[in-house]
């Protein structure tokens, strides 16, 4: 059996975790608790963070957003700011897990479970999201690229907590477009995820684009060249075909129990001409 | 207001329904008892290898742990199985698959009993596994049973129909394909579980979720070397079986755990992946078929070769391979070709029974084939379909005659008629851009009952309670799909008395009658004829006493009315509880006994395939239409409107009907589309619902069901069986339209957007 702790206020928490050195920490549970099912020895002390509601909500200046790490996926699609200004992270959650996984699951879980398959997490790299990771004594700012590191990895010490992701407002994009590929449409881990921002000009060039992939590699990828090559081109088949080689050359998926990484690539590629659909 | 008479045609909410959905309703699960403790089964996890020791020295010394039970500890045949007796309670030899039961642990908590598990010790030679049916089949493959005369055949067999092979030369036109079906999982709610308790006077009681309490009494009597008389099986609700419990799972090992737990209720239930891992599956089923026709598109002959891979146990394998090859060629006259099958042992998870039985894989190889062909004469599909489609007085592919209602043709042309037929063009000429679309059709048909050896019969019990109500001893499990409400809806409809007056008791061998399984699509058919004959006899009995009582000489001359009988000249009434207290406990109870009609006709000399169950005498058909959407950009297929037209007879209760039609369409696009139970070298791959994936709401279009209501002359109220044909349409129905979408008939089920993808190989940005 476990020893669950459930701090209410953030010094009861790092107490807690000075204490214990080999506590795993958790919010909705919607990925660790689904890990300890099968495993027959159980961490002997879990931290769950679900009371400290001072990581919890949504709030905006005028230059930023920020959503604490303890915002439900729920709550986020609720939210008014974020259907306001953030379109394409709302089309990720709606595609997230289940109605109870999105009751239950927070962003800053989704962040630290760090799986390249994570929802949130392409939206979260084109919004040039930056993390505030807090401790006893600081807090600091991470962008999201460089705080995960690999599938389950993140730059995260014993005694650091994932506390609000922060979004600058600038620049505005029209197209807020994601796409998730999976299994099947709902309770699907995805088997490649593309999610676009993007302006297009009124003679259908491309203004302004900024994309990125999920499931096709370590992490979720995202590829400054090809965003660079991209602007100025028409969005039209011809100006997208020599962007989706170029895609298809830059992935690094593998083979799984969902798909192969041959599929993964072609995929990966092809998924830009969706956005045909937003030329003027 | 709503009414709370009865009748037979109009929809009856179930009445477990709100019992159900409010967790009232008792499940097997729910039993706890006094004092219980916990058992669990210690699994092989290798696919082949000789056991040849079990230690559980570790095992007895963990805290909580009772004892632990090997085959040593059974003084029965230790084998179990409905046709052939090959699989044991508990290994004894060797083993054969990897989630083969090798010893049984008892103790007083869960999580001693998990530390007990993994603290039994094996000492095995592992052995090289029987991977597929392919190398089952080569000379020199390692046996999954050394002493079976056909090496590793379980069942083969052959039905010559009409010339046999020499018709292939008179065909115009032949079409060559083979098709390959893959292994499936039931995915029930309730996963495998019971309760058992060894009373004072040595005699086992087992509440467990199962289709079959009569039959799994004999098999644990059999295995453990008791008298059945010993031992009870009591079934509450069942949340759910689809076939997977036709046949033993629990109740053999519970009632030996309750044998050694010293008069304490001993539990089992099973966790997703032990059920996935032990339970039985869909048969992967491989299919060579060759489809002649004359120019007109009159078919001529087929020659088919199936092959089931049946994992290292009968379970119910050879009886789905006859059944599979009695509906091998359609709904079509076919008056020419051969049947091949052959049933097949392997070291994979065990095949057995699963909604379809058989005809689910032969019946996506022939709509397939028939599709292909169509396209190769610039025929119309559902011309081709209608020209070859059954009548009445036909001869099916087998050479049975059809005796009994036949609608395959109105299915079809209540299709063609459909808003969904006749816009299918419009439907596929607005195609967005990187999509393509496409309708595919299906005509199926799905046999009832058991055959012409082995009796397919029913007793039903009703009784008059001192309440004045009537109390229905359901025989036949209802494990979800709503026969309980039906055998209601008989006896309050026969009765006249509403739904205040009906009580039920669920199936348990000490108080039910022996009535078959809860499967084969038989259960309102059988159990709902027997009670037909109870009802009837109820009420000339309770007319007759009403007369004596009144000194009335005509009994003819009462009727039955919600709660009372009445003198019909007078208007005198006679309350059913005051009639109730002045009879007799025998009296009041009334059984009667039905058994179904079989078929005489000898399409097939072969003892074995007839005892296996071909042919059978009773069908029940469908058309089916589909609209697919392909996307081009990556390979995933919506299935947009789905539509079903059956003649499973007449509706008894339009809402259950439906509710049947949904269900089976559900697991069947699941079939031809997600679900995929994948093994390697005999190992599960797909060990729970994160790897295995069942279509979701997200992924299941309209349904539409559309009932022909076409009375079946021997049916309760012309009613057929409705359980499982539902099943077959999606599969061929989905290939086709993909077919019809992208111009490539896929062959291997579940079609998935890779498989497209790699057909299709467009060069979208070139």
């Amino acid at each position: 059996m476990s020893k669950v702790f459930m701090p209410a206020q953030p010094d009861e928490l790092w107490g807690i975790l000075d204490e214990n050195p080999e506590a795993v920490v958790y919010a909705g549970g919607t990925d660790l608790l689904v890990r300890l099912r099968s495993r027959f020895t159980k961490p002997d002390c879990l931290v769950c963070l679900e009371r400290l509601d001072d990581l919890k909500g949504v709030k905006a200046d005028d230059d930023d957003i920020f959503i604490g790490a303890l915002t439900t996926h729920r709550e986020m699609l609720n939210d008014p700011i974020i259907q306001k200004d953030l379109h394409i992270l709302t089309h990720a959650l709606k595609q997230l897990g289940s109605p109870p996984i999105r009751n239950m699951g927070t962003l800053g879980g989704n962040i630290v479970t760090a799986s390249p398959a994570g929802d949130t997490l392409a939206p979260l790299y084109i919004l040039n999201a930056q993390l505030e990771i807090g401790s006893r004594n600081s807090t600091r700012r991470a962008p999201i690229e460089s705080f995960i590191l690999g599938p389950g990895k993140v730059d995260l010490a014993h005694g650091e907590i994932l506390s609000r992701v922060v979004v600058r407002k600038v620049p505005k994009f029209e197209v807020h477009h994601y796409e998730k590929v999976g299994k099947r449409n709902a309770l699907a881990c995805s088997v490649v995820s593309m999610a676009t921002l993007m302006n297009v000009s009124s003679n259908n060039l491309i203004s302004n684009i900024r994309l990125a992939w999920g499931s096709v590699g370590p992490t979720v990828l995202r590829f400054g060249d090809i965003e660079h090559f991209l602007v100025g081109k028409p969005l039209t088949v011809e100006g997208l075909s020599e962007a989706i080689n170029m895609i298809q050359e830059l992935v690094k998926p593998i083979d799984d129990i969902r798909a192969t990484a041959c599929y993964r690539r072609e995929v990966a590629g092809r998924l830009l001409l969706r956005l045909l659909k937003y030329s003027v | 207001m709503k009414s709370t008479q009865i009748n037979i045609g109009s929809t009856l909410c179930r009445p477990d329904a709100l019992l159900k959905v409010s967790g009232t309703a008792k499940f097997a699960v729910d039993y706890y008892g006094q004092d219980y403790i916990w058992a669990g089964v210690k699994r092989a996890s290798i696919p082949h290898g000789t056991l040849k020791n079990v230690d559980c020295s570790k095992a007895l010394k963990v805290p909580g742990v009772l004892t632990v039970l090997t085959h040593k500890d059974i003084h029965g045949t230790n084998r179990q199985g409905v046709v052939k007796k090959d699989q044991p309670v508990l290994v004894d030899d060797k083993i054969r698959h990897c989630g083969d039961a090798v010893a049984l642990v008892l103790a007083e908590t869960k999580s001693a009993l998990a530390e007990g598990l993994v603290a039994v010790r094996t000492d095995t030679k592992e052995l090289q596994p029987v991977k597929d049916v392919m190398s089952a089949l080569k000379p020199g493959s390692p046996l999954v049973h050394e002493n079976n005369a056909k090496g590793n055949i379980l069942l083969a067999g052959e039905i010559a129909v009409g010339k046999s092979l020499a018709a292939l030369k008179e065909c115009d036109v032949v079409v060559e394909a083979r098709f390959e079906t893959q292994r499936q999982e039931h995915a029930y709610l309730e996963t495998e579980n019971g309760w058992a308790r060894l009373d004072d006077k040595g005699r086992i009681e087992i509440v467990c979720s199962t289709q079959t309490p009569f039959r799994d009494r004999i098999e644990v009597a059999e295995a453990l070397g008791m008298d059945p008389e010993n031992i009870r099986i009591i079934v509450p609700n069942v949340g759910g079986a689809f076939g997977g419990k036709d046949g033993i799972t629990v109740q053999s090992l519970l009632a030996l755990a309750a044998q050694h737990s010293n008069g304490r209720p001993v539990k089992m239930w099973w966790d997703r992946e032990e059920s996935f891992l032990a339970s039985a599956k869909r048969h992967p089923c491989m299919m060579a078929y060759r489809l002649g026709a004359k120019l007109d598109g009159t078919l001529h002959f087929l020659d088919v070769d199936i092959i089931l891979d049946t994992g290292p146990y009968d379970h119910l394998g050879g009886v789905v391979l006859a059944l599979a090859m009695e509906h091998s060629g359609g709904p079509y006259r076919i008056p020419n070709g051969l049947i091949r099958g052959r049933c097949v042992y392997t070291n994979n998870p065990v095949g057995g029974a699963f909604r379809g039985f058989g005809v689910t894989q032969v019946t996506s190889a022939i709509e397939r084939a028939m599709d292909l062909l169509a396209e190769k004469m610039g025929m119309d599909r559902l011309e081709l379909r209608l020209k070859n489609a059954l009548k009445a007085g036909d001869r099916n592919f087998v050479g049975k005659t059809l005796t009994t209602s036949t609608g395959i043709i109105e299915c079809l042309e209540t299709l063609s008629r459909h808003k969904l037929w006749k816009q299918k063009s419009s439907w596929k000429c607005g195609v967005p851009p990187f999509k393509r679309r496409g309708i595919g059709i299906s005509a199926t048909m799905h046999a009832s009952g058991y055959g012409p050896v082995v009796p397919d019969y029913a007793n039903a019990k009703l009784e008059l309670t001192t309440r004045g109500s009537f109390r229905i001893y359901c025989g036949v499990v209802d494990m979800g799909q709503g026969n309980t409400t039906a055998n209601i809806q008989i006896v309050g409809s026969l009765l006249n008395q509403p739904i205040e007056k009906m009580e039920v008791v669920l199936p348990d061998t000490d108080k039910t009658l022996p009535s078959g399984s809860a499967s084969a699509s038989r259960c309102t058919y059988t159990f709902g004829n027997a009670l037909i004959s109870g009802a009837k006899i109820m009420q000339e009995r309770l007319c007759q006493k009403a007369a004596d009582l009144m000194m009335i000489k005509d009994s003819n001359e009462f009727s039955m009315i919600p709660g009372a009988i009445r003198h019909l000249p007078t208007n005198r009434e006679i309350r059913l509880e005051t009639i109730a207290r002045i009879m007799d406990s025998s009296e009041k109870t009334v059984t009667a006994y039905f058994r179904a009609p079989v078929a005489t006709d000898s399409v097939t000399d072969d003892k074995n395939l007839r005892l296996h169950g071909i042919p059978h005498n009773l069908f029940s058909y469908s058309a089916n239409l589909a609209y697919v959407e392909v996307d081009e950009i990556t390979g995933k297929v919506a299935v947009a409107d789905y539509l079903t037209v059956s003649d499973c007879g007449n509706v008894m209760n339009p809402q259950i009907y439906e509710q049947q039609i949904q269900g089976g369409v559900c697991q069947g696009l699941g079939l031809a589309l997600y679900e995929d139970f994948e093994t390697l070298d005999g190992r599960i791959i797909t060990k729970d619902f994160s790897t295995y994936l069942a279509p979701t709401s997200m992924d299941i279009p309209d349904i539409q069901s559309v009932a022909l209501g076409i009375h079946e002359p021997t049916g309760p109220f012309g009613a057929k069986g409705i359980g499982e044909i539902s099943t077959n349409g999606p599969l061929p129905t989905i290939a086709n339209a993909i077919f019809d979408a992208t111009g490539y008939m896929f062959d291997k089920s579940p079609i998935t957007p890779e498989a497209i993808l790699d057909a299709l190989n467009i060069n979208l940005s070139g």
